[in-house]
């Protein structure tokens, strides 16, 4: 957990409670980092602003599905701004179906033996990164981070889509097997 | 828990990672809500991808921005009604203590004329413990209610708030009551007699319905002591 993260499971928890004060200590808190998701993947200030405001919506909406010994507080705040953004490109595509997936990620249900195993694991990724190819570990990153398309990775590092695919796949097994 | 194929593995990544084209993407999110094999698989990509989020540079977010997420949360803050002032009526909990001492100063130095004519008012602030959810009571002899105000506070889904009078040695329910209008509740006849200043009123956070059992099973949220004025 990272410093203040209790404080930040507090503040959700009495957003719960309907407690509007605590709401404005948390978007004072966290909203910085959020709007930093929200702009960084929709690459929009307009658009990431409008996020961001929806963002805050759902986790008021939603904030007693939040339950300490799971996710970090701070990690579920950010799975919402990045899924809700990520569904906003998805959107921006004419294939796209409506249907609400934001918050899937954060409503599993909490594993205390899990979560004390979790912080060792989170600190693994980076070293399974590591192993990977440079090109591949920065396509994870960049799909994680920048919610970039096979696509747009296709065109970033210059290979046909089906190339990007095979290798992208090949490294997601590659970094399970090392995670595990 | 059924072992999860290679291509499964694979998918439940891209969907994490937000890879799946956006007609796959909703035909995952069904799968996740019916196989628990893959939700683990699910959790366990969330969480170590998770260590990857201190790259998210922060950046300020424009000040117009929260007062359009209250705005449509909380609708605006503009009240017109005199009596229905959030700003008056927690000038009154604040200053409760303060109104009852002038209140009785000032019956002393003016005595009624005939104090049969007036019923006996009192008035309770049910200060916020750490739950951002506040009332102020006001007991009418004349009516044998308390009319109730909530400041603050919202509803939370799935449960109800429950009143309680505390009076000598006992707690007893007044009954459900909500906190987005003002409710008269009449004073039930278990609180009636024992009831007046000293009594100690208390709201709780309890199931749909209220409790069940006719003791508090919930946390307290507010609470305050019954003032004559």
């Amino acid at each position: 957990m990272t410093p203040g993260a209790d404080e930040i499971a507090a503040l959700i928890g009495r957003c719960a409670l309907r407690d509007r004060q605590a709401f404005r200590d948390l978007y004072a808190r966290t909203s910085s980092k959020l709007f930093g998701v929200t702009l960084r993947i929709l690459r929009d200030r307009s658009e990431a602003e409008e996020a961001l405001q929806e963002v805050y919506v759902k986790i008021w909406q939603r904030s007693d599905r939040y339950v300490a010994g799971g996710y970090s507080p701070i990690s579920w705040l950010v799975a919402i701004a990045r899924n809700h953004a990520l569904d906003i490109l998805r959107a921006r595509k004419p294939a796209s179906e409506d249907i609400d997936v934001a918050l899937d990620v954060a409503d599993a249900a909490p594993d205390p033996e899990q979560a004390a195993a979790d912080a060792g694991e989170r600190a693994r990724i980076d070293a399974c990164l590591d192993e990977l190819e440079s090109d591949r570990a920065g396509a994870v990153r960049g799909a994680y981070l920048d919610g970039y398309s096979y696509e747009e990775l296709a065109t970033r590092y210059s290979v046909p889509l089906n190339t990007m695919r095979t290798w992208l796949r090949r490294s997601l097994l590659k970094l399970r097997e090392c995670l595990s | 828990m059924p072992a999860v194929s290679e291509d499964d593995r694979v998918l439940v990544a891209e969907y994490v990672l937000g890879l799946l084209p956006p007609a796959e993407h909703p035909r995952m999110a069904a799968r996740l809500a019916a196989e628990p094999a893959l939700r683990a698989e699910q959790r366990l990509w969330t969480l170590r991808l998770a260590s990857l989020d201190r790259e998210f540079v922060e950046a300020s977010a424009p000040a117009a921005v929260m007062p359009r997420i209250e705005a449509r949360l909380f609708g605006t803050s503009a009240r017109t009604s005199f009596w229905d002032s959030l700003a008056l009526w927690r000038g009154i909990a604040a200053g409760a203590v303060a109104v009852a001492v002038i209140a009785i100063g000032f019956n002393v130095l003016n005595p009624r004329p005939d104090p049969r004519q007036f019923a006996e008012q009192l008035v309770a602030a049910l200060q916020d413990q750490g739950s951002g959810v506040s009332f102020v009571a006001v007991y009418d002899s004349a009516t044998g209610s308390v009319r109730l105000t909530a400041l603050t506070g919202a509803p939370v889904p799935e449960k109800d708030y429950e009143l309680w009078a505390i009076q000598g040695g006992q707690t007893i329910s007044m009954g459900v009551v909500p906190v987005d209008r003002k409710v008269d509740v009449k004073l039930p006849v278990t609180v009636a007699p024992g009831f007046g200043a000293g009594t100690v009123l208390a709201v709780t956070l309890e199931q749909k319905g209220g409790s069940p059992t006719g003791v508090a099973q919930g946390p307290i949220v507010a609470v305050g002591t019954a003032t004559l004025i």
